[in-house]
């Protein structure tokens, strides 16, 4: 018998179902990790899926152009050179971001809506400053240069265990929202869970309004409820919810959820056998616990820009918004294997780092194909985002709040008796 | 105040930075914020103690001001001796 590399899978296309464009560099790894997740929940919908689907489809379906320095989606996040030869990613996708910018660059004169006076700007300015004070404003940004400051996946806290009976159908929280979150809790639902999604009175999901053919595939299934965190009568049924829940997946900044009274490690230390998905842009520890971060920016801090321009030449964005969705996968693949495991446990999800590893494992992987894959990216600015066949719906896509009071019962005895 | 200003409580470990501003007086727990911290800590004044939030915007009813905060304190924030409030937070859009 010869000898096989058990961890090494053949080299195959990697992108089964994609119907036109240059391949999507890191979609093998992706497939890996899809591979694995099927192999370990045995879902027949999970081994179904490639990595090119699920990185591609929101560009597919939004209709997006390979953009180089400027994203994919609404070109809201721009790479832009720095007088010390760096270069930096600026995401400006809300009008109150742009009003930063006068802090940003100590500058009020700045005309905040005129991308060449921005760039001009940064070209006048130091790639480190620039990141250090637009972190401080709690902009997504980061330096291509840059190392990602946490660990991808990092157990936080700890909490007692939990039997479940076999067969036992986890119930999954889902108040995370736009893209990582969500594909998380999609994964999990295709692994058979309950999967219920929490939006937040005054923060819905703006997926759902503004880009409803990605919405429906990521969200499709799960139950839906609303739920506004400014009562404290309804924010404590969320809390009793979660107490009988087995998986959380939230996608805030950290003190942002303490400051709408959510104490995830108390409830971790405290509900047996909890899983707790916490997902960040850089970490959810120290310094990089206040920074924000999404997926394009994320991908720039992951080294996957600089990658680009090392293979290619040409400094540009890899992919759609590229962390989002290979950090889905691993908190999917995580959360589940915490289940499995039975013990209570918050898991903090760096996406710049979960891209870091993703290059460094393609890299090591198959160099010479990943190089292949970069250079075809950059070759390809200007061509239409890569298409791919569009997934089956299976299950229902709820309105906003059906589910509520099947979920939040005491909301509607309260709401019945007029309290 | 010059935007990208940081501005520390005289009178807790609040601090800022400036977003917008014009001529009056920042102050924090009731007295004046400054580029440094002094030598002597000020009172906290019992009218502005309510804190300061990590990362929120404060801003007062013209516009006029806005500060974000990038340490908290036990001390809250006004201009001239009125209040500044927290200005709520927007949600991501779908795509960027």
């Amino acid at each position: 018998m010869p000898n096989r590399a058990p961890n090494r899978a053949p080299n195959r296309a990697p992108n089964k179902a994609r119907s036109g464009g240059p391949a999507i560099p890191l979609a093998r790894w992706a497939d890996r990790q899809l591979k694995t997740l099927a192999a370990e929940t045995a879902s027949p919908r999970i081994a179904a899926l490639d990595g090119a689907t699920l990185m591609g489809e929101r560009g597919s379906n939004g209709v997006y152009t390979i953009n180089g320095p400027v994203s994919a989606g609404l070109g809201g996040s721009r790479l832009m050179p720095t007088r010390d030869g760096g270069w930096f990613a600026l995401t400006l996708i809300r009008a109150e971001d742009r009003q930063l910018l006068p802090a940003l660059f100590g500058d009020e004169t700045i005309a905040i809506a005129d991308n060449a006076a921005i760039a001009a700007a940064v070209l006048a300015r130091d790639c480190a400053d620039l990141v250090t004070r637009g972190r401080d404003l709690g902009l997504p940004v980061a330096s291509a240069h840059e190392t990602p400051a946490s660990p991808p996946v990092e157990i936080m806290t700890r909490g007692p265990p939990r039997d479940r009976p076999r067969g036992h159908r986890p119930l999954v929280i889902d108040l995370s929202a736009i893209w990582a979150g969500p594909l998380a809790g999609h994964l999990l639902w295709l692994a058979g869970a309950d999967v219920v999604k929490v939006e937040s009175l005054t923060r819905p999901d703006l997926i759902r309004r503004d880009d409803p053919a990605t919405f429906d595939l990521i969200n499709q299934g799960k139950a839906s409820i609303l739920v506004d965190f400014a009562d404290a009568a309804q924010k404590a049924e969320l809390v009793g919810l979660i107490r009988r829940a087995d998986v959380v997946i939230e996608s805030s900044r950290p003190r942002a959820l303490r400051h709408l009274g959510i104490d995830a490690d108390a409830l971790v230390r405290a509900v047996p056998g909890l899983v707790w998905l916490t997902v960040t842009g850089h970490g959810a520890r120290g310094e990089a616990a206040n920074w924000t971060g999404i997926g394009n920016d994320c991908g720039v801090a992951a080294g996957l820009s600089r990658a680009l321009a090392e293979a290619s030449g040409t400094m540009g964005y890899v992919g759609d918004a590229i962390a989002d969705p290979l950090t889905g996968i691993v908190a999917a693949r995580e959360g589940w294997r915490a289940l499995q495991d039975g013990g209570a446990r918050r898991i903090g999800f760096a996406m710049s780092a979960i891209a870091a590893r993703a290059l460094a494992e393609e890299r090591a992987h198959d160099a010479a194909a990943l190089t292949r894959e970069l250079r075809a990216w950059a070759a390809a600015v200007g061509q239409r985002f890569p298409t791919v066949a569009r997934r089956p719906l299976w299950g229902e896509v709820r309105p906003l709040g059906a589910d509520t009071p099947r979920y939040l019962p005491g909301l509607a005895a309260c709401r019945s008796t007029a309290c | 105040m010059k935007p990208g200003t940081r501005l520390k409580s005289a009178a807790c470990d609040t601090e800022v930075m400036v977003i917008r501003s014009g001529d009056g007086t920042i102050e924090c727990g009731g007295a004046p914020m400054g580029e440094a911290k002094p030598a002597e800590p000020a009172p906290l004044s019992p009218d502005f103690s309510a804190g300061t939030l990590m990362g929120k915007r404060y801003v007062d009813a013209d516009g006029k001001y806005e500060l974000l905060c990038v340490k908290p304190g036990k001390g809250s924030l006004s201009v001239d001796g009125v209040a500044l409030v927290i200005k709520d937070a927007k949600p991501l859009p779908a795509s960027d």
